[in-house]
């Protein structure tokens, strides 16, 4: 069988000049994501925020962290040709500071995404893959941690343990993959029911080799999608948490917790302390939406024959 | 019927147990050991011999399982969730307090938001791509877009501050049901939970009623010559009232979640606002507590939902019963 199986090669060798014509899978795809305006603008956006926040600060230092030297000085300032968005209540630049800010919000959003992304794959594959009563006693582990309100248990987690950096990330990062795991899942059960799975399994193929080369490639659109849709998630509760005061701790800062001290100065009209960061910050969100739209249409298939 | 909601009773009764062992061995899983949250009660300087009399104290000194079981037996046969650390009182009693508060803004802007939102996703299907859907669809996508807490701090801006009509925040020390005897405090805080949960049921129930406007008994209908108004309440509003209700009981844990955002941000004291206080006090005990119970509510309201939904539907009782 084995000695049979190499003969059919000769004729794939023919198949692959054919295609030389055809434009490669990833400049049509990237053609259908330039297609989309909306999201070009909003991946210029995103694009242009990340560099402002890491950049800014090297570009023009401004004192963030050492509240002694702005000790009664420059309070609550309205906007100057020094302070160009002006002070907030602890005497920092607040330009400054949505730069500082957003590059602790960008990266523990990031980096909490991702690990959501990634647990939820490999959790919702092999449930979704193995089935059976694997299936059920994942789905059903899954079902009672999904009864849980999320905010509520991000809140018991942040209490429990530190409320460091890094325990933020992994808070938001080992609960809000439950989600995408159950996502996930419903692909690979599909994937695996379908007839180039069930020939590789005729042929003989492993359960591994099955995940790896045809449930995981098959389902790659989805995770894409899912994953930039949790990367504005964690940004969205990490700043939720910042704003009910449980966020990243001083001298370090996030746009939740910022709002969440601007919104103290609200009754005073000291609308630069909350305004250009509601902003940029409600951009930043919607943006991250626009570009998870469009991936979902890259990967959309009816749409590559244009 | 009856065994079918049996059979989801004792199916919410595994979940709830899974969720209480889970909560249960959070704080054995920090790595600073069972007791860390002494110092913070206690001050940094607690000499040991005072910290392990804390943790007796709070029963710590039993082993995991000695404990779980406890702790199990004491929720289910006493209602008992534990002790504050900080407060010199019972979990459930703190709990006690805050819960008909939280009930009724949520139960109160959950009727608002039905009598709203799907009207208006009706009128939004029947009036489909005109200058009103638009606007509609425009309106939601902006509220659902943003986070909660912004809109709240907007709501608050504008109608509180800058054209301060209202106040920035309902009574404090009354009855959990003030909202009826002294309205104008509440407007804020329920107006804006009930047009955070709008922005999504509208678009879910426009979405599920254009669906069934396409169908051939709406057509039957129309050519045996049904009003316009006859098709819309009589064939697609009752066809589409099964997702509706499955959405409506899977919405209360978000209903929970913007409670609590909206009770820091108007400063109401209600069940989120306790649990955000405990938490910035490392109060395990409330934070779990109260958890868990929003965890049950969940389960109830689900429940609640699909029964509901067998009622409502019969092909679902059928197909529950056979099961």
């Amino acid at each position: 069988m084995s000695a049979t199986a190499t003969t059919p090669v000769p004729p794939l060798v023919i198949t692959a000049s054919e295609p030389e014509k055809i434009t490669p899978l990833w400049q049509r795809r990237l053609r259908i994501f330039a297609h989309n305006k909306l999201a070009l603008v909003s991946l210029g956006y995103l694009v242009f925020i990340t560099l402002f926040c890491f950049l800014w600060p090297h570009i023009h230092p401004t004192n963030q962290t050492n509240q002694a030297a702005t000790f009664n000085v420059t309070w609550n300032q309205p906007p100057s040709a020094k302070h160009w968005l002006g002070t907030d209540s602890n005497g920092f630049d607040e330009l400054g500071r949505i730069a500082f800010g957003g590059e602790y919000s960008l990266t523990l959003g990031f980096l909490a995404g991702f690990i959501t992304i990634v647990v939820g794959t490999v959790y919702g594959m092999v449930s979704g893959f193995f089935g059976g009563v694997t299936d059920t006693i994942m789905m059903r582990i899954l079902d009672a941690f999904l009864s849980i309100p999320y905010l509520f248990l991000l809140i018991a987690l942040i209490t429990i343990f530190q409320r460091t950096t890094t325990m933020l990330i992994i808070v938001i990062g080992v609960t809000g993959w439950w989600g995408n795991a159950r996502i996930i899942r419903g692909d690979a059960l599909l994937i695996r029911n379908l007839e180039y799975s069930q020939a590789a399994r005729s042929m003989g193929a492993g359960r591994l080799r099955i995940i790896r080369r045809h449930v995981f490639p098959n389902s790659i659109s989805n995770i894409v999608t899912v994953a930039t849709f949790s990367i504005a998630d964690a940004i969205l509760f990490l700043s939720a948490l910042g704003f009910l005061g449980l966020g990243i701790v001083a001298p370090q800062t996030d746009w939740g917790t910022m709002l969440q001290l601007g919104s103290q100065q609200l009754q005073n009209g000291y609308w630069w302390e909350i305004y250009p960061l509601a902003i940029v910050f409600i951009l930043v969100i919607i943006s991250i939406n626009y570009i998870g739209d469009a991936l979902r249409d890259v990967f959309e298939v009816r749409l590559l024959e244009r | 019927m009856l065994s079918y909601i049996l059979r989801r009773l004792v199916q919410a009764l595994v979940v709830v147990l899974i969720v209480m062992v889970f909560t249960f061995s959070l704080p054995y899983m920090q790595p600073h050991g069972i007791d860390a949250p002494a110092y913070s009660i206690l001050g940094d300087h607690a000499t040991p011999a005072r910290v392990a009399q804390w943790a007796a104290q709070n029963g710590m000194n039993h082993p995991y399982l000695a404990r779980l079981w406890t702790y199990i037996s004491q929720v289910f046969f006493h209602l008992n969730l534990g002790v504050s650390y900080r407060e010199n009182a019972s979990v459930m009693s703190i709990i006690r307090l805050y819960v008909p508060r939280t009930v009724w803004l949520a139960a109160v802007s959950l009727l608002l938001t039905v009598i709203i939102a799907i009207p208006l996703g009706i009128y939004q299907a029947s009036h489909r791509n005109t200058v009103t859907d638009y606007t509609a669809t425009g309106v939601a996508f902006f509220l659902y877009g943003v986070p909660a807490f912004l809109l709240c701090l907007l709501a608050l801006e504008a109608f509180s501050f800058h054209w301060p009509h209202l106040p920035s925040s309902p009574p404090s020390g009354v009855a959990p049901w003030a909202m009826f005897t002294s309205p104008v405090g509440f407007i804020l805080p329920v107006a804006c939970l009930t047009l955070l949960s709008i922005a999504g049921l509208s678009r879910f129930m426009r979405g599920t009623v254009l669906e069934v406007l396409v169908q051939d008994y709406v057509r039957t209908a129309r050519a045996k010559g049904c009003s316009n108004r006859r098709v819309l309440f009589r064939h697609a509003f009752r066809n589409a009232l099964g997702p509706i209700i499955t959405i409506l009981g899977l919405y209360i844990p978000a209903l929970f979640g913007g409670a609590l955002i909206i009770e820091s941000v108007f400063n109401y004291e209600g069940l989120g606002m306790q649990t955000v206080f405990a938490a910035t006090n490392l109060d395990v005990p409330v934070v779990l507590g109260i958890t868990l119970l929003i965890t049950i509510f969940t389960l109830l309201g689900n429940l609640l939902a699909d029964v509901t939904l067998g009622l409502v539907n019969p092909q679902i009782r059928i197909e529950g019963t056979k099961a």
